[in-house]
């Protein structure tokens, strides 16, 4: 009962979004670009070199929206939407 | 051969259809021929289907003719035509889903469940339908079988990824479809083609045996051109079934009965902020829809930009998760951009998806309550009419933007909460475009009625094009 009745109470103060956090401004256009070839190298992708630019374009959209997400703040008990039953 | 005078039925109902069978007037044999005949005839214009089932069909036609020439009484949906987008299994075939890889798959064992429950009420199968490769796509287009069309425009998208679904039915081929909707796929065809879709509550109807996308966003639902068709299908097809494990334990609820109580008393409110048209179409036809209900209340869907942002993520990681082994084996044989996209959501930090999943919780929590206060809400379809094939950006609110990420503005916050709507077509000219009729989860009745009084109003109703 008690976990319910904070995270209502947290739940309303999160009603207000704030101004997005430091961490999660946009980042410098060469870091995505590393970070896309990291990425494909530990995910075990082979990338044509061709596909590079407009990997990098879809993965700054993702981000983009992301940004739109990470700004608004939850409670630290927010359950994710999909919830695992036993 | 077909029967003399008994005609092609090719823009009747479902419901009339069934009628006429049940009562004797047509055989099922009769229907299924013509309705072959038809595609042979039109469907290289539409390119709607990928594989059409002719012996099977005519095979469960001839079933459908002894039992009832034995006295035997007919199932509701006796001698129906329907067609299925490539994504649900059908006995024999590979299950494409829009896809070059998937060709490589063994034949499907077993039919869809929702085939399966269809066809045990009557509804005879006559083929696969064209989609948007692994159903990431608003557009209809696909690089593998080509564009499905426009019936009211060739040279148009027909809306995607149920883009076969939408050509189909609104071509006259089928009066029945089955599509999927993950993020829009049902209601953008819908809105396009100008017909009737219905996307139920998640967890409604059983997606058991069909080519998962996004598996916390997938729903599949039935194309119609009348509200009746619809509810009938609908009702056909529910129930718990423990082959999807999204799948609620829960009773079926049939909507056909109530689908005559009319819109009285209920409250109907019209959604405001974001979801206010970007185009004069969508603008006329919200108007139009809430005009005829008396609904003269704006309501607010909060953060439903927000909303819309969280699916994106959702999709892009959940679908990259899916595609990740044919992603590193047969990269060149996707989409590019389809590909482009699924790798890029692959490389999407696990925190970002995991918080979208916490607001995703949120966000249902606050739009719940607004059901407190209203029945219904009313909402554009899609931002336009149906673009051109090929284009690649339209302008709203004088901003350029791309088609492909953009038709489904609308439809994301919705199904992102898997809520229940129906996609009515308003008959605009030259071009139809669809309203979102949104209601409470499990409350599919509430929507189709709604939608009903609206057809019986004339406001609503699927336009026929001039093939």
């Amino acid at each position: 009962m008690k976990r319910k009745a904070g995270r209502k109470a947290k739940a309303a103060r999160a009603k207000r979004p704030v101004r997005a956090r430091a961490a999660a401004k946009t980042k410098p256009e060469n870091s995505i670009d590393a970070f896309v070839t990291a990425s494909a190298q530990t995910l075990g992708l082979t990338l044509d070199p061709a596909w590079h630019d407009s990997i990098a374009f879809n993965l700054r959209l993702i981000l983009r929206h992301a940004a739109l997400v990470d700004e608004f703040v939850l409670p630290d008990d927010a359950e994710p939407a999909p919830v695992f039953h036993a | 051969m077909l029967e003399t005078g008994a005609g092609d039925f090719a823009w009747d109902s479902a419901t009339t259809i069934a009628t006429a069978v049940t009562a004797g007037r047509v055989s099922a044999t009769h229907i299924i021929e013509a309705t072959l005949a038809r595609i042979r005839e039109r469907d290289p214009l539409l390119n709607s289907f990928t594989a059409v089932t002719e012996h099977r069909a005519i095979a469960r036609a001839r079933v459908l003719d002894e039992a009832r020439a034995r006295g035997e009484k007919l199932p509701p949906l006796a001698g129906v035509p329907f067609a299925v987008k490539n994504l649900f299994d059908v006995t024999g075939l590979p299950t494409l889903a829009g896809s070059k890889i998937n060709r490589d798959l063994p034949p499907a064992a077993r039919d869809a469940a929702l085939i399966e429950r269809l066809e045990a009420a009557g509804a005879i199968l006559v083929g696969a339908l064209n989609m948007g490769e692994y159903a990431y796509d608003f557009t209809g287009e696909n690089i593998h079988d080509g564009p499905s069309r426009n019936p009211h425009d060739l040279n148009r998208m027909s809306g995607g990824s149920s883009g076969g679904s939408g050509s189909a039915v609104g071509g006259g081929l089928v009066p029945l479809a089955l599509g999927s909707d993950t993020n829009g796929s049902i209601r953008v065809p819908s809105s396009l083609c100008g017909i009737f879709g219905l996307k139920p509550t998640y967890g409604r109807l059983t997606r058991a045996r069909t080519f998962p996308f996004v598996a916390s966003l997938d729903h599949l639902g039935p194309f119609a051109r009348t509200t009746r068709d619809l509810a009938l299908a609908y009702d056909a097809m529910q129930g718990f079934d423990a082959d999807d494990p999204a799948c609620a334990d829960r009773a079926a609820e049939p909507v056909a009965p109530h689908l005559d109580k009319g819109a009285g008393g209920l409250r109907i409110a019209v959604a405001g902020g974001y979801f206010k048209g970007k185009t004069a179409e969508a603008v006329a036809a919200v108007d139009c829809v809430a005009s005829a209900l008396g609904a003269n209340r704006d309501i607010d869907i909060p953060q439903a930009e927000r909303a819309r942002s969280a699916a994106f993520i959702i999709t892009a990681s959940e679908g990259a998760s899916l595609h990740l082994d044919r992603l590193r084996t047969r990269a060149k044989d996707y989409d590019p951009a389809v590909r482009d996209r699924l790798i890029a959501g692959a490389m999407t930090q696990a925190s970002l998806v995991v918080k979208a999943q916490k607001f995703r919780r949120w966000y249902r929590e606050e739009v719940l309550k607004l059901f407190a206060e209203v029945d219904a809400i009313l909402a554009p379809a899609t931002p336009c009419t149906a673009p051109l094939i090929g284009q690649q950006t339209f302008m709203l609110d004088d901003v350029e933007l791309p088609v492909r990420a953009n038709l489904g503005l609308y439809t994301q916050p919705i199904s992102f909460i898997g809520l229940p709507i129906v996609a009515v077509p308003v008959p605009l000219a030259p071009l139809p475009i669809a309203v979102q009729i949104i209601a409470a989860p499990w409350r599919e009745d509430v929507a189709l009625r709604i939608a009903h009084a609206l057809e019986a109003q004339g406001v609503v109703a699927a336009p026929r094009p001039a093939l």
